[in-house]
């Protein structure tokens, strides 16, 4: 199976989850992958294997609160919300990621 | 996160519903999914939904513990499914925890648990170093306590204590007490505080006053436990003495834990100025921040300096409290104690190898498990958590067993000791889970290690057998020699100790202990001498009266029962100072008390009816006086004087030497003796207070009518220490006996669990080399050989720990000697007993899997899988 190279990068996933549900929106995980991939224009893709463990581990590490609800459509669905603790967490995760952005970037400038 | 959450989230309730809420959410997204791009895509997009769920597990944190438990229950499904191996592993367990768990419990009793003093460990007690008369720790002197608490610079204070039975008469029947004088500080040396009232003063002390301190035993006894107990007077030896002090319940002091009281010692000045009354136990406390060797070499010198004037000048020696009150028990738990560690370490070997070999077995398995994804750890791990669920069981079963075995050894605990119950306290359970956990991961190392190892190699190539390899075979073959080589020193120490108790059983006590009855009559209140012939006299006349009665008569100390109890003497022309030579026990008797105990003479007389005080003195000495001061030559006619009594002293002839009797314990060293006739001996302080009595009929069938007859002569004499010799001898032999007794019981265990051992590494090795077995002998090998082969493999491993076994077993032998009791068993027959019965043993276990062997089919060995 071949398929092209847009995994997310490993550590990111957790920045863009906090991002996606920053302001206080009320997600599930399956509209957490469709906003990013929407988002991103389909540049980023969101795999389900990660996504989960990554989901459970923030509810745990008390960044998300995790809820049963009811979607549009009327059907029922597990939806995470942003914490206090994730929101300082998500500026923790910018900050690192400018510096890791601005850091490769001297590298690919540098002749 | 906070440890709260994670235990709420833990528990099985959260954990279920959390699998819930989380297949319902996978399923949410796979419906979501399935609206936009069918099922087959939400499927093929979603992956693998199992994988998913077992990264989200992982994610849920302590799955460890959740693994853990996994591995338990694992574990346990193993137990059931096999039956007969789990059997044997917890039954091999529970034995080696079991006994381990007791000894330790006895170990903890007498020497972990704090002594009831103040800062126990820094309680010392000093003895006069004297070996020159053969008492390297001799009880020391009023006079060296004195100087050594003046001028010593090691002990916050120094305390002297010293024997004082005494008669307790006023209401109720006269009582014989055990009793102390003590000097005023001996509580703040111990800091034992009194339960009601006060103890004495060191006023008091030097000033004689009359006060007794007594145990919460005799109050609970003879006073009804009541307060009013404090301010009464009570008459001890017919002295008025006024009771200030009841001591709790707890307290005990040297040199039994069954005195009932204790009052001021009042030295006379006399007392404090020679340095020739032996009688004292001296316990001191060590000042803060002095070391017990600092202390030993100070006192060395101190008394030496004190003594100066003495010959010869004497040393003290300093030893743990401790150690003194633990006494020879010490070295029998210790050496028990290996014992029992020894026969857990045969069982975890065992135990080992048959997980080996069981590994082997388990081969498919662990190679399945590896190809779906369990990692070495992984695998490892669960080895290692079977092994401690077998451990955990064997502890388990180890515990009821543990039971009866301490009841057993209660009995060892010393005299000297507050008795104890032993009972499964946490310290005893903790220790008992500890040597679990640690047998689980030493028997289960081993075999975990190669079991992961040998799944990632062989993995599940068909038919997996082959060998496990020259390594794995190298390393059960060391466990075999290891055990073998413990149960080796297990039964050549156990030899030794049969031998020497043995010894004990027909050492030649010099007397004739059947049908001999001894009691203590004490004398006190007749302190004139003329009085005291009179009454003695007059209880042997009546004794010998009653029906029953062969003979009697009276000694000072009974015998086997006095271990100290000696005197200065010098020969005619010699000189007074060479004490080597001149310090014999003394013992003073009735004219008939030789016959009456059926001692023997080698040469000379008895005492007979010449022997008054208006004749000239006479005296009996032992064989070991007589080899001492006369090597060689006959010590009749020679004359010797007692004690210090210059010009006034009598001059006594010896008259006969009589075999050596065993005066002062059946296992205790011999010594020169001096037997004088009480009629003769109204310049010594010995009183024939002990009666023995020789009767043709059961001895306590006339006890009865012997405390009448004497009651006849004196209505408040009591009569104490009632016993038969052959008790004194019992009582003296269980000891050793209970050594024995465990000892031979460990190493018939040991035996056992080795031979087992080697049985199941052959019979392992054979149906292993089947296939090997079958080939050789299709190329022409007989049965013989093959037999021959494996015997020879199972004769070499015996051998090899048969040696380093009689080799470590020389060392044991060095840790025991004092359970020996002076005597030195002899070691090669002790050797050839153990190597013949381990090699009859070795060949039984080996001939039944090589015969298995030789009878393979080479046909059906060849096809084999």
């Amino acid at each position: 199976m071949t398929r092209q190279k847009n995994d997310i990068l490993q550590g990111t996933l957790v920045l863009l989850v906090l991002k996606t549900l920053a302001d206080g929106r009320r997600m599930h995980g399956y509209a957490i992958t469709a906003h990013i991939q929407r988002v991103s224009a389909d540049l980023l893709r969101v795999e389900e294997g990660s996504l989960y463990p990554a989901l459970h581990r923030m509810a745990q590490d008390g960044w998300l609160r995790a809820e049963w609800g009811m979607t549009e459509k009327n059907r029922q669905a597990r939806f995470y919300t942003i914490t206090k603790a994730g929101k300082r967490q998500l500026a923790l995760e910018e900050e690192s990621w400018a510096r890791l952005c601005s850091g490769v970037q001297r590298v690919l400038r540098y002749v | 996160m906070s440890i709260w959450t994670r235990i709420k989230d833990f528990g099985p309730w959260s954990r279920a519903q959390k699998e819930r809420d989380l297949e319902r959410e996978i399923q949410n997204h796979l419906d979501l999914e399935a609206e936009e791009s069918g099922p087959y895509g939400a499927q093929r997009a979603f992956g693998n939904a199992m994988l998913v769920k077992e990264e989200v597990r992982a994610a849920w944190g302590w799955p460890r513990l959740e693994q853990l438990a996994r591995d338990v229950r694992y574990g346990l499904r193993q137990v059931r499914r096999n039956p007969a191996f789990s059997a044997i592993a917890i039954a091999t367990l529970a034995l080696g925890i079991g006994v381990n768990t007791a000894m330790f419990s006895a170990v903890d009793a007498v020497l972990i648990r704090p002594l009831p003093y103040v800062d126990a460990d820094r309680l010392v007690m000093i003895w006069d170093e004297m070996s020159h008369i053969g008492f390297p720790k001799h009880n020391s002197t009023p006079a060296e306590w004195r100087e050594w608490r003046r001028h010593n610079t090691v002990f916050t204070d120094i305390a002297a204590t010293e024997t004082g039975n005494v008669t307790l008469s006023g209401d109720g029947e006269p009582e014989q007490l055990p009793g102390r004088k003590v000097t005023a500080n001996l509580w703040t040396v111990l800091g034992a505080q009194p339960l009601l009232g006060r103890v004495f003063t060191e006023e008091e002390d030097t000033q004689g006053v009359q006060v007794a301190v007594i145990s919460y035993g005799l109050w609970q006894r003879r006073f009804g436990a009541s307060p009013d107990v404090l301010g009464r007077t009570i008459n001890l030896n017919d002295s008025p003495y006024e009771v200030i002090g009841v001591m709790p319940r707890e307290f005990y002091f040297m040199p039994a834990r069954d005195i009932d009281i204790w009052m001021p010692t009042s030295f006379s000045a006399e007392r404090l100025k020679h340095f020739s009354w032996h009688d004292e136990h001296i316990v001191a406390r060590l000042k803060p921040g002095v070391t017990l060797q600092q202390a030993r070499e100070s006192m060395a010198a101190l008394s030496l300096r004190v003594t100066a004037h003495v010959k010869p000048p004497r040393a003290a020696v300093v030893t743990p409290l401790r150690d003194e009150l633990a006494g020879k028990t010490q070295t029998s738990l210790i050496v028990l104690l290996c014992a029992s560690a020894a026969i857990l370490l045969i069982s975890c070997v065992n135990l080992a190898n048959l997980l080996l070999s069981r590994g082997a077995a388990r081969r498919r398995e662990v190679a399945v498990r590896a190809a779906l994804g369990a990692g070495r750890g992984r695998l490892i791990t669960q080895f290692l958590v079977e092994s401690l669920v077998l451990a955990g069981l064997g502890a388990i079963a180890g515990l009821a067993l543990a039971i009866p075995v301490m009841r057993f050894l209660e009995t060892l605990v010393p005299e000297t000791m507050a008795a104890v119950r032993l009972t499964l306290d946490w310290r005893v359970l903790a220790f008992s889970a500890a040597i679990a956990v640690a047998a689980g991961l030493t028997f289960g190392l081993a075999p975990a290690l190669g079991g992961s190892r040998l799944a990632l190699q062989e993995g599940l190539r068909d038919g997996g057998r082959g060998s496990s390899g020259a390594r794995s075979h190298w390393f059960q073959h060391s466990l075999i020699v290891t055990e073998t080589a413990l149960a080796v020193v297990l039964l050549t120490s156990g030899v030794l100790l049969l031998q020497t108790f043995h010894h004990l059983q027909r050492l030649d006590l010099g007397i004739r202990g059947e049908k001999l009855l001894t009691f203590v009559t004490p004398l006190f209140r007749y302190r004139d001498f003329h009085q005291r012939v009179a009454f003695v006299n007059a209880e042997l006349e009546r004794i010998r009266a009653i029906p029953g009665v062969i003979r009697a008569g009276a000694i000072s100390k009974i015998p086997l029962t006095g271990i100290a109890g000696t005197t200065r003497y010098v020969f005619a022309g010699q000189p007074a100072n060479d004490t080597r030579t001149q310090d014999a026990l003394s013992r003073v008797v009735t004219r008939d008390y030789f016959s009456t105990v059926g001692a023997r003479l080698r040469e000379g007389r008895f005492f007979d009816i010449s022997d008054q005080l208006s004749q000239s003195p006479v005296a009996i000495v032992n064989e070991s006086l007589a080899d001492r001061n006369f090597p060689g030559r006959s010590p009749l006619g020679a004359r010797l004087q007692f004690g210090h009594l210059g010009a006034e002293g009598y001059w006594y002839t010896i008259v006969g030497v009589v075999k050596e009797i065993r005066d002062r314990g059946v296992a205790e060293e011999l010594k020169p003796a001096v037997y004088r006739v009480h009629d003769q001996a109204d310049q010594s302080g010995d009183q024939p207070s002990g009666i023995v009595v020789r009767t043709a009929v059961e001895p306590a069938s006339i006890v009865a009518a012997v405390r009448q007859a004497i009651w006849s002569v004196d209505e408040n004499m009591p009569v104490t220490h009632i016993q038969t010799v052959d008790d004194i001898v019992a009582r003296q032999l269980s000891a050793p006996l209970q050594n024995t007794t465990l000892l031979s019981a460990f190493a018939l265990l040991a035996l056992l669990l080795a031979s087992l051992g080697l049985y199941g590494v052959l019979s392992y090795a054979v149906t292993q080399r089947t296939n090997e077995i079958g080939v050789r002998m299709a190329l022409g090998a007989t049965s013989n050989d093959i037999l021959l082969a494996f015997g020879r493999r199972g004769l070499a491993l015996t051998l090899a720990g048969l040696a380093i076994g009689v080799l470590l077993a020389l060392v044991a032998a060095r840790l025991m000697t004092t359970l020996f009791y002076g005597f030195r068993p002899d070691y090669s027959p002790a050797v050839t007993v153990v190597s013949l019965v381990l090699l009859a043993v070795a060949a039984l276990a080996c001939l039944v899997p090589a015969r298995r062997a030789s009878r393979i089919d080479p046909m059906i060995a060849l096809q084999h899988e």
